[in-house]
């Protein structure tokens, strides 16, 4: 298991370091393509290549004439099968935090909640690869009020740090039969405003912690982007009578999310490499958007 | 009033010849009468109160802790005035002598007789100041008893309680008459009481009404009445009437500066009715800002400003001269500040982050409204499943009939020879045949279903084969066709004709055509003719050359 695991990261690295070269002969079999098409002459650069180009260009299919890099590895397989979640927190959690990771634990379907106790991380991790599971949410707290959120995806897929604001948790509200009970239909998904690349890369890893949904479900989980600011509502909606009429009915927590980092690696590799870190110190950094336009 | 005095007289007499145990059982008969002479006694004793809230005693439909209510807060003031002019005629019992008497007819005078009559005797007996006290302060005890039982049921007993009270009164007011010191002047009370005595008997004929002077039983009551009305009509001579009156003033008001010089202020003097110490303390401080505000309106504007600036001058250096606020200060750490000052200064510095924003209903709306919209168009962001990539191609499964060949095996040769000669007739393979049969039997199935099922139904057009028909002979080819039909009808008129080009019938030709025909004709014979000879000169010449 051990050797299993060392071979299929270092396949992994190895496949990252041959992106570079994939790229480029992505891009050559690119200008031969278009060339062919516009009738116009092959590029001097690429007339020795030119045939060998032309024939893999003629066995491509749709899955390999697009390059293929690490990240979309990492989610590779993920729409296959239906992802598997464990939920904990930091270390001797108050009340107040169990709660809200209770509630995190219907949020997402398919999602098993699990008490932290003494546990060191790269134990966790390990075990969760072990029994098949996709991804690993922990939830930090200050004082009672949660204000951290790791999202990793396992086999050595990305982690993204978040900080949690205004958060509002179904045990705040003290009509308890107003609220009801929390459906576990899979949820459809909207994601708003999530524009650049960096925006679609965290929509992905959000993405990819849900399964996927009937058609038909009522239950509504959604991701607004404001200015680098993340809102997650979550509703039940009615279609009363015919004329486009919807009510919507808020349920579930609400928080902001607010990206503070990505790493190309699990939570327990502290040496990964940093994707993305938010730089606040910087002069323009106010004037700056990172997950919209 | 008259009728409703003679009333109240009448239930009071009632009252007194009751026996004392019948006052122990509730009796309505007996509560009324009660009710009446406690009404009678109140209005009776409301004209020397001046503050009375109330003109007359409420007694239907309220019960006894009401109404004693309402005589209490009669008799409370009227309780401390009479005290004060017990005192009063404690300190100076010649008063009583001169005090105006009512004019009720003669009992009145009666009355004043005994009293000079008692004053006189008993200005011999009593002679100390104590004692004199004492007695008045015995009978102002005397009163309060008296005026708190006057509203209650048991009213009879008091009224002699009262007569004997008034007596020992009489001789209270009587006991201090020898004193005389240099605020007393025995004279000057004598002219004071004169004057006052003037006015109270013009006060007195507004004032009083009419009392009914015949009852006997009620002289007990009057004597009482008159007692007490007439000290309190002496209260209300000083305090109706004495306002204009400064030596009534001064007398009332006496304080230690009228006889031992007063100081600079003369306002104490001008204020009325005003018997606290405490407005004698504020007397002492309008003195004394008089003098200042003299004092300084000898400095001229100039000095004035001058002194302001000197003031602030004299701050400022003093403050520069301190230690500055830490504000000032520069670099300051924690521990050079007092505790948490920095959380009330406010510090200037700029943010580099934008702020979390804050959530509002309007953000929340906006929101909703979004998601509301995604919902009608149906544009979610779910997971697609990905189509599962070939991983092998399928394998080609070759099939075996299994059933007992229906060709004998010479014909199986014969196939095969057929196939060797014409490789066009080939038979279908076995996996063909089973498929075109299954096919026209699903297509005719199809058919029917489609017949049945669709509301609009159109029946497939037929696609027509296009064969071509061979000019053969009847007997190589089989055809079913009837026996009737020739060869020649089987064919097409283009597929019989083999010539060439556009032909003319004998009647179209001109005759240079038919010449032109002819020359064609006779040319071809010639040229044939040439080959034949050409042939049998070959095979053998002499036989034409024998004969020719």
């Amino acid at each position: 298991m051990l050797r299993r695991n060392i071979r299929m990261r270092r396949e992994y690295l190895y496949r990252k370091s041959l992106e570079g070269k994939e790229r480029l002969l992505y891009e050559k079999k690119r200008k031969i393509r278009e060339a062919l098409q516009e009738g116009k002459p092959i590029p001097t650069e690429l007339r020795n290549e030119e045939a060998a180009l032309r024939r893999e260009i003629d066995l491509e299919d749709e899955n390999t004439a697009v390059p293929r890099s690490h990240i979309d590895d990492e989610y590779a397989h993920a729409a296959e099968k239906d992802p598997k979640i464990l939920l904990t927190t930091s270390r001797d959690p108050s009340a107040p935090l169990q709660q809200f990771v209770k509630e995190l634990s219907f949020v997402f379907p398919n999602a098993q909640r699990m008490n932290r106790g003494g546990q060191v991380i790269s134990e966790i991790i390990e075990s969760c690869r072990a029994h098949d599971y996709t991804d690993v949410v922990l939830v930090h707290e200050h004082r009672g009020v949660p204000d951290g959120l790791i999202v990793s995806h396992l086999p050595y897929g990305p982690t993204a740090y978040f900080g949690l604001l205004n958060v509002v948790t179904r045990h705040e509200i003290k009509d308890r039969k107003a609220i009801g009970t929390m459906p576990e239909a899979y949820p459809h998904l909207i994601f708003d405003n999530f524009s650049t690349k960096l925006g679609e890369r965290t929509a992905n890893i959000l993405k990819y912690l849900f399964p996927v949904p009937k058609p038909d479900t009522k239950r509504i989980v959604t991701f607004s982007n404001q200015s680098d600011y993340v809102s997650f509502r979550h509703h039940i909606y009615e279609k009363h009578g015919g004329p486009k009429s919807i009510e919507l009915k808020e349920i579930g927590p609400r928080f902001e999310l607010r990206l503070y980092q990505i790493k190309l690696g699990t939570v327990d590799q502290a040496e990964a490499q940093i994707e993305w870190v938010i730089r606040p110190y910087m002069n323009t950094s106010k004037k700056r958007k990172f997950l919209s336009d | 009033m008259a009728g409703s005095t003679g009333a109240g007289e009448e239930a009071l007499r009632r009252l007194m010849s009751t026996n004392q145990p019948s006052f122990l059982a509730p009796n309505p008969a007996l509560s009324e009468t009660a009710r009446a002479a406690s009404r009678h006694l109140f209005s009776a004793l409301r004209p020397f109160c001046p503050k009375s809230p109330l003109d007359q005693l409420l007694v239907d439909g309220f019960d006894a802790e009401q109404i004693w209510q309402q005589i209490d807060l009669q008799s409370q003031p009227l309780l401390s005035s009479l005290r004060r002019q017990v005192k009063h005629f404690a300190k100076n019992p010649k008063e009583i002598s001169q005090l105006k008497v009512v004019p009720l007819g003669k009992k009145v005078e009666k009355e004043q007789e005994e009293w000079m009559e008692e004053s006189d005797g008993f200005d011999e007996e009593l002679e100390d100041d104590e004692e004199g006290e004492e007695k008045g302060e015995e009978y102002g005890m005397e009163i309060e008893e008296e005026d708190g039982d006057q509203g209650g049921e048991s009213g009879s007993e008091e009224e002699s309680e009262e007569e004997d009270e008034e007596e020992k009164g009489e001789d209270g007011e009587g006991g201090g008459g020898g004193i005389e010191d240099k605020f007393l002047k025995i004279d000057e009370l004598t002219k004071y009481l004169e004057k006052e005595e003037e006015n109270f008997e013009n006060a007195e004929r507004d004032m009083r009404g009419k009392k009914d002077a015949d009852d006997e039983e009620d002289t007990e009551d009057e004597d009482d009445h008159d007692d007490e009305e007439e000290e309190e009509s002496d209260e209300d001579a000083e305090f109706g009437f004495g306002d204009e009156d400064e030596e009534a003033e001064d007398m009332e008001n006496a304080r230690y500066e009228d006889f031992f010089g007063a100081k600079k202020g003369k306002y104490s003097k001008k204020k009325k009715a005003q018997l606290h110490q405490d407005s004698e303390s504020s007397d002492d401080e309008d003195d004394d800002m008089e003098f200042k505000k003299q004092n300084k309106g000898t400095a001229s504007t100039h000095q004035k400003q001058l002194e302001k600036i000197q003031s602030k001058i004299e701050q400022m250096e003093k403050a520069n001269l301190e230690p500055k606020t830490w504000t000032m200060q520069g670099e300051v750490t924690a521990a050079k500040r007092p505790k948490n000052s920095a959380l009330e200064v406010d510090l200037d510095f700029e943010h580099n982050v934008r702020p979390a924003p804050v959530i509002t209903e309007e953000v929340t709306a906006s929101i909703e409204d979004m998601i509301k919209k995604r919902i009608t168009e149906g544009h979610f962001n779910d997971v697609q499943r990905a189509p599962k990539l070939p991983s092998k191609v399928p394998r080609e499964v070759k099939e075996l009939d299994d059933n007992k060949s229906k060709q004998g095996l010479a014909e199986i040769y014969e196939q095969e020879y057929v196939q060797k000669e014409d490789p066009t007739s080939a038979p279908l393979s076995f996996k063909d045949e089973q498929k075109q049969q299954a096919s026209v039997l699903f297509k005719k199935l199809g058919l029917k279903l489609d017949a049945l099922a669709h509301f609009s139904f159109a029946p497939k057009p037929v696609i027509e084969d296009m064969s071509v028909q061979i000019n053969v002979p009847a007997l190589a080819m089989e055809e079913i066709a009837p026996v009737a039909v020739s060869d020649a009808a089987m064919l097409a008129p283009e597929e019989v004709f083999d010539g060439k080009g556009d032909i003319k019938e004998e009647t179209e030709l001109t005759k240079e055509e038919r010449k032109r025909r002819r020359a064609n004709k006779k040319r071809k014979f010639k040229a044939a003719g040439v080959k034949r000879t050409g042939k049998k000169m070959q095979e053998g010449a002499l036989p034409n050359q024998v004969n020719g």
